[in-house]
């Protein structure tokens, strides 16, 4: 369990987190997104005490982090690949990360099996990939055992096997009832792996909910309408909580109505329909349009097929 | 290769072994450090540039006598004792480029967060970084001086030159050396905690060791204070625990001198005020 309140830090001038507050629950997998330089590294880091809070406070399991007895068995953090000395090997910064809290060599060995690392161990992680290194922070995140998980960008850098086997721990760790929360730019991966999500854009909290509210939320119900009769059937369907845009001359996106009511209502005028498709928004989508700072709810129509709902299928899976 | 490590995670994870009594104390932070420093490969190049400086500069002493065949005399005496104490102007070099680097070595690479997200209050994880700096500088220190007297001994052997034990001067001048590098080592090591950056804090070092006795030598020809204030700069004062038969470290006592030990203390006292800085300012900053 992670709970900020009123979390502020400013650097100089430039405010890189402005007063959030939320909670991180155990049992699920958190995740938190948003744009680069949207403050997620920042708070990440003031949770574990990296960085000192200009105002508000942040704890894990109710006591802020530099009052932990037991740190590494509370929090695993993976805040940088790069928190390593490149100087030395995988298997003695374990050690030495495990020496701190007298964790045992056979956790060390567990944590170089499970991560992948054996046969790397011995090297010295200067001449590591991206992916070794992220794979390595996560063996050091695992070290203690946590109840509690803080992964920044975990996947970045990972190829496709690992972003699947990442997918699968974090989804395993909230499982067991440990709390994970989890910064990612990559949506589809956020929508993958996710069961709630906090959005985070310029230092501020923009949405906090389960993943499905934030998709649905965010498109509210946009059905596209192919129709000779675009003219008239704008005219028809025009009402307060409805938005209608258009990309091309007979096709149309109606937000804030159902496939069914459209349908009726053109029915009932006989105007002919060409197409009548409800659009199962993506969570990039949802993502887009909340991050979007001065044009919400304003369906910006690329004219490109919109990506498959797949993605927002997906996340709805049973937690 | 993840199809495989995946049924190890969720195997390996619940079973994961909880030592009875486990947790974070300062002793596992000092056995940490003791794992991170002998873990990387400078730590090993610069103490054995301190170990071959020390020795190798003993050596020069005790062959430059051996052929000069020197007779006995107050200075030859001299010139034994500083043959083995000489070696620290090598010695220092190498040990605080050490000291800065066990900290700044941290700061450039990054380790610092992981070694803060394991110690979060921070000071414990600097006071034992430097508890094993101070044994280690210690031990090899007095290795080094063991070793010089080891081999400078069969060529002082016959020349008249002799390097007495017992005489409480030579002990103490002998004693200052592992005692000023030291002192040198931490100094390095709390700019280093300071500065956060290996150049500068390297740099610094030096330049307080180099330049600065340098820059009070050159004013020495041109102002009648200099050598007064220069007397309490670091490294002056701190090398007149070496002193003997008139010299002192590289340079000649003076009127101006500090005594060996008001030198010393004076040395420590900066740096305690160093690491006091450090300390405080690991606690505020961002790391």
């Amino acid at each position: 369990m992670i709970e900020a309140r009123g979390l502020t830090k400013r650097y100089g001038s430039k405010t890189a987190v402005d007063g959030i507050s939320f909670s991180v629950q155990p049992g699920k997998v958190t995740g938190f997104l948003g744009p680069n330089g949207a403050g997620k590294s920042t708070t990440m880091r003031m949770i574990v005490g990296l960085d000192r809070p200009t105002a508000g406070s942040v704890t894990v399991n109710g006591r802020p982090y530099a009052e932990l007895r037991e740190p590494l068995h509370e929090v695993g953090a993976l805040l940088d690949a790069k928190a390593v000395h490149t100087g030395r090997s995988a298997a003695n910064h374990l050690a030495a990360m495990a020496a701190t809290h007298g964790i045992g060599k056979a956790r060390v060995r567990d944590v170089i099996e499970m991560t992948g690392l054996a046969g790397v161990a011995k090297k010295r992680v200067g001449g590591f990939s991206l992916g070794m290194g992220q794979r390595l922070g996560i063996a050091s995140a695992l070290l203690g055992d946590p109840r509690t998980l803080i992964l920044d960008e975990p996947v970045n850098g990972l190829d496709p096997e690992g972003v699947l086997w990442v997918r699968n721990l974090v989804r395993f760790l909230a499982s067991e009832g440990r709390t994970v929360f989890l910064s990612s730019h990559l949506m589809s991966e956020m929508a993958l792996t996710a069961d709630h999500i906090i959005v985070i854009g310029r230092g501020r909290i923009i949405a906090d909910a389960p993943v499905q509210d934030i998709v649905a939320r965010a498109t509210g119900t946009t059905v596209r309408v192919r129709t000779p009769h675009a003219t008239q059937l704008v005219e028809l369907l025009r009402g307060p909580d409805i938005t209608v845009s258009t990309s091309e001359p007979g096709l149309l996106e109606v937000t804030g109505s159902t496939a069914a009511t459209i349908g009726e209502t053109a029915a009932a005028a006989q105007l002919v329909l060409h197409e009548l498709t409800p659009i199962a928004a993506s969570l990039e989508d949802a993502y887009m349009s909340l991050t979007a700072d001065s044009v919400e709810y304003h369906s910006t129509s690329t004219g490109l097929p919109t990506p498959v709902g797949a993605s927002a299928g997906v996340t709805s899976e049973e937690n | 290769m993840s199809t495989t490590t995946l049924p190890a995670a969720t195997t390996t994870l619940p079973a994961a072994p909880r030592p009875a009594r486990s947790g974070l104390t300062f002793g596992r932070l000092v056995a940490s450090e003791w794992i991170k420093f002998r873990s990387l490969r400078s730590t090993w190049w610069t103490l054995a540039f301190a170990l071959g400086g020390m020795v190798g500069i003993s050596l020069i002493f005790g062959i430059g006598i051996r052929a000069s065949a020197v007779s006995a005399s107050d200075e030859d005496s001299m010139l034994g004792v500083l043959g083995l104490t000489f070696g620290y102007t090598a010695a220092q070099l190498a040990l605080a480029v050490l000291g800065a680097l066990t900290i700044t070595g941290e700061y450039s690479t990054g380790m610092i967060r992981s070694t803060l997200a394991a110690a979060p209050r921070r000071l414990p994880a600097l006071w034992a970084k430097l508890l094993v700096l101070t044994m280690v500088t210690v031990v090899v220190s007095f290795i080094g001086l063991a070793l010089s007297y080891l081999v400078t001994l069969p060529l002082l052997s016959g020349t008249g030159v002799t390097v007495d034990l017992g005489n409480d001067e030579t002990v103490r001048a002998l004693l200052g050396v592992p005692l000023y590098l030291t002192a040198i080592t931490l100094m390095a090591f709390a700019i280093g905690a300071i500065v956060r950056h290996s150049a500068g804090a390297i740099t610094t070092t030096l330049g307080i060791m180099l330049v600065v006795p340098m820059v009070f030598s050159i004013l020495g020809i041109f102002v009648s204070w200099a050598p007064r204030v220069g007397a309490y700069m670091p490294t002056t004062a701190g090398e007149q625990i070496m002193s003997f038969g008139g010299i002192a470290g590289a340079g000649m006592v003076s009127d101006y001198s500090l005594s060996p030990w008001a030198g010393i203390g004076l040395l420590g006292g900066y740096v305690v005020v160093l690491l006091a800085v450090a300390a405080v300012l690991m606690r505020r900053r961002d790391a």
